[in-house]
This record gives structure tokens, sequence and C-alpha cells, in this order.
């Protein structure tokens, strides 16, 4: 496409220029590592969420008494059990606990394989005990008195976002420290064997029971993959930052066109460049910029999300305090980043050859007096 | 034998506004291969448009302009590029160097359009280098060089593809007599090598030397004599 001598003569040029060119590397870096470092970050926690919805049950149904989530009973699942299609239905209980020391909230799950004296938990949790000196055990109170679990383990930091807060425990303590009935359930997880039968089912329990919510894991998984309103909030301001960024980038891009440049294109037309050439030449710098620029923003960015955990950035995303803990799994969607170049790119190089062009096509006799 | 043919050549700027301006006004000569030829004129006669027109810089607005056989007043820019690559050598009154590079990054811009590999370009660089007895300042930055040594600098570049045509525009402006006398001494080593050397000057040393063998005089876009 070009000649190996043009290739040399552009990178020549190229540090020619190294001031100019280097203000729009750094620029352009910028840019791609910040919206890099946040694509990096929202994939990764809706990988996540998406993966753990994956070993989930069919359906999940939750009752509602004033639009809050609300207990179940032991006839509701009987009920549900009875419909055609359906295999299973497990009552699950579940809750939230105040640990008002650290002014957090735990998640707590009932697991039947764990016994009635240990509980395994989250590394957010872990963290959050050891500062109050709970290292092997831990007192939840409730109405019912105190109740102390061993830590028997803690969570791999691999399951991650669903697993940071979270403390697994015998249902029967769920039940004691949330104040749950031995029939009552916070949720009720139903298997049906045959995914086409899914939606009926769905619609037929709300029919059934009209003040519950049911869920199917489609429905989880594709309220996951639109987790973060893109149009709003935290990323409206990184746009913002990106976009002044952007045009301060493009500004530069245009001064390289003119000035003392556009007397260099006027020297090389009058020495036998043709425009082609002339694009040629700028093509070549400014692509060698862009594409170094984007792969070390795309590199800075993996590196602050993935190797160094994205500090600050976690916080803006994961919120709680028990977020610190989450480990991000190294997710990239490539055609995100392709996106991201596609539109980084070519407004990045267009701003430069088009005026190039321009400059080359006019009549160069004025320039080269 | 004729290398240059300018025929009624008008160069008109503004043609379609009420401030149209003649440059030229029907020019017309002839130069042979190997002739050095001076354009004289005052400050605005016209000659640096002629040399640019000549050189395949900008079109005429009307005529013909013939160099070797072929017409170039009417080339499309690939061919008109090509002509000034192959065909033309230029001298400019300001030099027109790339500041920031060095002399031999210079001298080299006209190669880098080709296939030649390093070691062939760098034997045609040397050789240009030699014959404007700038090769000493090779590496050094044009931007450190005097007057006299960007003159030099420019000439190899003008002659670093060989061309049949040097043309040269107020060469001597921006020279002390003594980097001007150099230049004209140049110019027996462009005679001797059968170039053809067109220059637009008003400087009286040109005339004073044997090496030119025809003036061209011009007044407000018209030959005198």
């Amino acid at each position: 496409m070009f000649s190996k001598n043009l290739i040399e003569y552009a990178v020549i040029l190229l540090f020619k220029d190294r001031a100019d060119h280097l203000f729009s590397f750094i620029i352009f870096t910028f840019i791609v590592s910040l919206l890099s470092a946040v694509l990096f970050v929202s994939d990764a926690i809706r990988s996540d969420l998406v993966d753990a919805a994956k070993f989930g049950p069919d359906i999940v149904v939750e009752n509602t008494l004033a639009g809050r989530a609300y207990k179940l009973n032991e006839e509701d699942r009987e009920s549900i059990a009875d419909l055609a299609g359906v295999s299973a239905v497990e009552g699950d209980v579940e809750g939230y606990y105040y640990f008002s020391q650290q002014r957090v909230w735990f998640h707590l799950i009932g697991d039947s394989s764990l016994s009635l004296r240990e509980m395994s938990i989250g590394e957010g949790v872990k963290e959050a005990m050891k500062v109050w000196h709970y290292d092997d055990a831990f007192n939840f109170f409730s109405t019912q008195g105190k109740i102390t679990l061993k830590m028997l383990k803690t969570e791999s930091k691999q399951t991650n976002v669903l697993s940071n807060d979270v403390i697994f425990m015998h249902p029967a303590n769920v039940r004691a420290i949330l104040g749950f009935k031995v029939d009552e359930y916070s949720k009720l997880l139903v298997t049906v064997p045959n995914p086409n039968e899914v939606g009926d089912i769905t619609l037929k329990i709300v029919q059934l029971l009209p003040t519950v919510k049911a869920t199917s894991k489609e429905d989880i998984q594709a309220s996951y993959r639109h987790l973060f309103y893109y149009k709003g909030g935290i990323f409206m301001i990184l746009y913002w930052v990106c976009t002044v960024a952007f045009l301060i980038l493009l500004k530069n891009q245009i001064s390289l066109a003119y000035g003392e440049k556009k007397k260099e294109i006027a020297i090389l037309r009058s020495i036998g460049y043709a425009i082609k050439d002339i694009i040629a030449l700028k093509f070549i710098q400014n692509a060698l910029v862009a594409f170094s620029a984007f792969l070390l923003g795309v590199w800075i960015a993996y590196m602050y999300v993935f190797i160094f955990q994205a500090p600050l950035l976690r916080a803006i995303f994961l919120g709680s305090q028990l977020g610190r803990s989450v480990e991000f799994t190294p997710i990239v969607d490539l055609n995100l980043l392709f996106l991201l170049f596609v539109f980084s790119v070519i407004p990045f190089l267009a701003f430069v050859i088009i005026p190039s062009w321009k400059i080359a096509i006019a009549d160069m006799s004025e320039a080269v007096r | 034998m004729k290398q240059i043919t300018v025929s009624n050549v008008d160069k008109i700027y503004n043609s379609t506004k009420e401030n149209a301006f003649y440059a030229l006004k029907q020019i017309s000569f002839e130069i042979e291969a190997g002739e050095i030829v001076i354009l004289k004129g005052v400050s605005g006669s016209g000659k640096s448009t002629l040399l640019s027109l000549i050189g395949g810089l900008s079109k005429p607005s009307s005529g013909d302009i013939i160099v070797e056989g072929e017409t170039i007043a009417k080339l499309p820019d690939r061919l008109a590029s090509l002509y000034r690559y192959e065909r033309v050598g230029f001298i400019f009154q300001s030099f027109n160097l790339l500041n920031g590079l060095n002399v031999y990054q210079n001298v080299t811009a006209p190669l880098m359009l080709s296939e030649w590999s390093a070691s062939q370009r760098e034997e045609k660089i040397d050789r240009a280098l030699q014959i404007a007895n700038i090769a000493h300042k090779k590496k050094q930055k044009v931007s450190d060089l005097s007057g006299g040594e960007k003159q030099r600098c420019a000439i190899a570049r003008a002659l670093v593809m060989d061309p049949p045509i040097i043309l040269a525009d107020e060469p001597t402006a921006n020279l002390d007599t003594h980097n001007s006398l150099m230049f004209i001494e140049i110019l027996k080593t462009f005679k001797a090598m059968g170039k053809t050397v067109l220059i637009a000057t008003h400087d009286v040393l040109f005339e004073e030397s044997d090496v030119i063998d025809r003036c061209i005089r011009m007044k407000d876009g018209e030959i005198v004599s």
C-alpha cells in the first residue's frame, strides 16, 4: 500500500514534529484509557452477574406487600409445585442483616449443606468483621437472642460481585436471625425442565398468586446485561471529560495541518510529492500516533482495572464499603473496543487528513516563494 | 534542441472578479537545452509567476508551455507532480528547507518517493552534496546553518534527482556578495553538467557573469526585451 521509503520518511517527519504529536498522543491515550477502564469495570461486573445467574433456578418467585419484598409460605410453594411442567419448587430463606458497628449490610443466605454452628462468608464480610476483631466467629443478634457462628471459609474472590457481602449459613439460622417461621420463605426457586415452558409457567404463577413477582432466568440475565445506565450519572460526567479532551485533541490535529505545516506541504509538493503522497504521509504519521496511543490506552486500562483493581473507579461502580474487596474478573468485550477504536481513530485521522488535503490541492506557488 | 517553449501564456488572478489582475500577458519565448537564462525585472514584473508555471506549480490561464516536447500546462496533479519530480529542480529565495531536519534528511526528501534502496539513495545524496559543496554539514540541522549553507543544501536537494532543468527564484536575494558569487560559480558546474537553468533575479551580479547565455527582461507581466 505504502512504499517502505515513504513510511521511513513519514517517521522522520513524525519525529521532527514530536512535540506536537506527543501532545496528541498523551490526550488520545488518556481518553482511550478512561473509556476502556469504564468498559472493563462494567463488563467485569456484568459478566460475573450473568454467569452467576446461569446456575440459578429457572424461575424465582418473590412476594410483595406495599411494593416491598414480603414472605411466601408453604401453601404458596405447594400450589406452584402442582402446576404442570414444574418439576420442583424449593423454598429459600435470605435477607439482610445490619452490622451496626461497621454500618454495613450483610446478605444472609440459607445453605442446608452447612451445620448449625458454622457459616461461610464473602471477602468483604470478612474484612468488615475483622475490623472489630471477629476473626473466627461472629455474634448475630435477633429477637431470639444472640447466635454465634464460626467462620468456616471465605468465598472465592472469583465469584465476586455477588458473594462479596454474602454470608451462607444453615437455613434455620437465617430464619432465627431474620425472624422467619419454619414454613415461611423469602423466595421460591422453581425448576422447569423444558426451557420452552418457562415463559408460560411464569405467567401461570402470576395468575395463581397475583401479589407475587415471578422472574425467569432469562429476565434476570437480561436485567444484569442492562445493569448500567450509560446515559446518566457518572457516565455522563466521564463522557463530558472525554468529549472536551477529544475536542482539544482535534483542535491540535487541525493545527498540525496549518501554520508551519502548510509551508511544509507546499515544499514537498514543489519537489514532486503528489496530493496522494501528502495524504499518505499524514495518514502514516497520524495512524502511528493513533494506533500506538490506542494500544497504550487499552493496556493502561487493563492494568488499572484487572491488575490494580481500579482504585477510585471501583467505588463509583460498587458503592458500598464492602465493594472494596471485589476482584474484577478479566473480561474484554472486543466489540465495544472496536467501536471505541472506530469512533476515536477515524475522527482523529480525518481532522488532520482533510485539512492537509485542502492545503495540498491549493495553488502552492505563493506558499513556496 | 528546444527544451522549453512558452507560447502566448497569460496568467490572470481573480479572473472572474472585478479586480482581475494580469500577472503575465502573452508571454512567448524558447530556451535551448543546456542554456542558462536569467529572467530580469523588478519585483512584481511576473518573473516568479512565470517560473512557477514552467515548474508546474501552477497552471496558466491561457497559452501553452511545452517542455521536452510535452505540454505541461494542463497536466493533472499526478503527472504534474511526476514532471516536477523527474525533470525540475527548484531553488527558492527563502531556501524552503524543512526545519527540524538535518541536511541529509532534507536532500533525501525527493528520493523517498522512489523504491531505491538506502545505499542507492546514499550514493545519489553524496553526489549532490559534493556538487553543492555541503557534504561536510551532512548531519547538521538546517536551522543551524548560515544563509549560504542553506542555499547549498537547497541546491543539493534540487540536484539529487539529476533533473535536466533547474529553476531558481531570486536565489541570491538572501545571500551576501561572497555567497552570491559562490552561487554563480555553481552555475558553471550546472553548465558543465548540461543543465538548462532559468533564474528569476534582479541581482546585477548575474549580468556581469559570463556563464549567463541570455537575459529576458520583464516588466508588468510582459517581456520587454
